[in-house]
């Protein structure tokens, strides 16, 4: 029990990152249109996300140096403040999407109208941003998600077609939707499992949590179990998703049709635990882009940050988190649909993920902030292939948006 | 002791005695010693220094958001001279307290118009 709390830290990053309100909605598109053929690229992307939460969760527990403290230092402060301030947009209109799932959980719940609920979301995270403990925090929300394992449970208790479904993840398809449509279905997806907020976060909370050299296996443990598991919760949406909406032809568009499965397989019970769910991971995504948009302002700018100190002597630190708190909730009462905002957001977060992924491949092989702890040779190799991953994804983002009308 | 400027002081987190964090080096300026050879007099920090460096319409940006908060313009950035610097490795470390400093004006206008005003703003939550 101990050591599966040591890892929440890397649950709450993973599900902030990857399970959370959009991906909700394009896991289940991607199993709806396209059943389990972009089951590689979440394995591919969680692979990246560990390689590279591990070198930062490193550099973080060693030096005390979170991700945007080397984005500034390795790329100056004028291409970093570029990097800045898309991050930020990018970070705070995701917020905005997770504030809206929270609403729309609870109307899920409850039955009343989503709108009602955006400020009540919007007060209740940074409320939980005020005034509760890091830990506490990191634990409840982290743990909390892992509701969401009643997707997996579904897939056993339907009759699913498991050699069909192992045979889809294996062999590739566009399923007559053009396969333009399937890569960029596949840079989306691949850019929010490897979303920058998920090592600001993890990286910064490591800090917080006070890491130092003796905690880098706890570290490494938080990485290996959180991220991989937070992949599993999202294949878990696919395949659903794959076995019960694709053969009935329905496309997913709402909170509602995600929940249909488990809905079908579990009934009332089913819903109520999805729901309980789908709000656990919303808000904890919420926690998470929220401080990780204050973490990497601060950062830049060298600001005091952190929940260990009074917000009084890190006001700066807090005011941006109450001013992205207060953005979120003013962009959903312009009633935007959040989803198709993220989804937008998913391309120029693409376009921008060499920023931050380069400088922390090259710092985690700095000796002189690592001393003998950087970088073996095999991780390294890992670490350069996977960069020109992330930067084939971030060169065709654009091309392919316009290419395919966003996925059309 | 030698030390390349640009690779290991520029942009770095400047952090006080207790580890407080003080600001990043957003800039270093130079002196010139009685025998006409320069020494590195002091690291700036604050946007006043930073937007310099930055520079075009995103460094101004930067400068002109800043000076919104302070009464007496141009926003002087907060020099800190090299003698008070301890130690230099992924941060750079000082011998003062960081209330020994000025504060940034920044940081003290919204502490005293904005955050000292929500309930529990002493209180950390750790």
């Amino acid at each position: 029990m101990r050591k599966l709390l040591a890892a929440t830290l890397g649950i709450l990053s993973a599900v902030g990152g990857f399970v959370d309100i959009g991906d909700l909605v394009a896991a289940g598109q991607a199993g709806a249109r396209f059943g389990m053929a972009h089951a590689w690229v979440l394995l591919l992307g969680v692979v990246a996300i560990c390689a590279y939460a591990e070198m930062a969760g490193r550099i973080a527990a060693v030096t005390g140096r979170a991700v945007f403290d080397l984005v500034r230092e390795r790329l100056g402060a004028r291409m970093a403040l570029i990097n800045l301030v898309a991050s930020y947009l990018v970070t705070v209109i995701t917020l905005a999407a997770e504030l809206g799932g929270v609403a729309l959980a609870l109307r899920l719940a409850s039955g009343v109208p989503y709108l009602l609920w955006v400020p009540v979301a919007g007060i209740a995270v940074w409320v939980v941003l005020w005034r509760m403990r890091f830990p506490v925090m990191e634990r409840v929300f982290g743990l909390a998600g892992l509701a969401l394992v009643v997707f997996a449970v579904a897939l056993f208790w339907l009759p699913t077609d498991w050699a069909a479904l192992g045979r889809s993840a294996v062999t590739p398809d566009d399923s007559g939707q053009g396969w333009g449509a399937y890569w960029f279905v596949a840079v989306a997806l691949f850019a929010s499992t490897v979303s920058p907020y998920e090592v600001f976060f993890f990286s910064s909370g490591g800090v917080e949590e006070r890491w130092s050299a003796d905690d880098l296996a706890d570290a490494r443990f938080s990485v290996l179990v959180g991220f991989p598991i937070g992949g599993f919760l999202a294949l878990s949406l696919i395949a659903t998703a794959a076995v019960v909406l694709r053969p009935a032809g329905l496309s997913v568009d709402s909170l509602d049709q995600v929940a249909h499965p488990v809905v079908l397989a579990f009934g009332a019970a089913g819903l109520a635990v999805a729901a309980l769910a789908f709000f656990a991971v919303t808000f904890g995504a919420a926690l998470e882009t929220g401080l990780s948009a204050a973490y990497a302002a601060a950062q830049y700018f060298g600001w005091q940050w952190g929940k260990r100190v009074s917000p009084r002597e890190a006001a700066r630190f807090h005011t941006v988190l109450l001013v992205s708190v207060l953005l979120g909730v003013l962009l959903l009462l312009t009633t935007v649909d959040p989803v198709t905002l993220t989804e937008y957001m998913l391309i120029i977060s693409a376009v921008a993920l060499p920023l931050t992924y380069l400088p922390i491949l090259v710092v985690a092989n700095d000796r002189t902030y690592l001393g003998d702890r950087v970088n073996g040779r095999a991780l390294n190799l890992l670490g350069a292939v996977l960069l020109l991953v992330i930067l084939a994804a971030s060169i065709v983002a654009v091309p392919l948006a316009i290419g395919t009308r966003m996925g059309q | 002791m030698r030390i390349q400027v640009s690779q290991e002081l520029l942009d770095r987190q400047l952090v006080d005695r207790d580890g407080r964090l003080v600001g990043k080096v957003d800039d270093v300026e130079f002196g010139l010693g009685a025998d006409g050879v320069p020494y590195l007099r002091s690291l700036l920090t604050g946007p006043g220094a930073l937007g310099q460096r930055v520079g075009g319409r995103l460094g101004r940006m930067l400068v002109l958001t800043a000076e919104r908060f302070v009464t007496d313009r141009p926003v002087a950035p907060l020099r800190i001279p090299y003698a008070l610097v301890t130690r230099v490795d992924s941060a750079v470390w000082l011998r003062v307290r960081a209330d020994e400093l000025p504060t940034s004006p920044v940081e003290e206008w919204l502490r005293r118009h904005l955050i000292d005003r929500i309930p529990g703003a002493g209180r950390a939550s750790g």
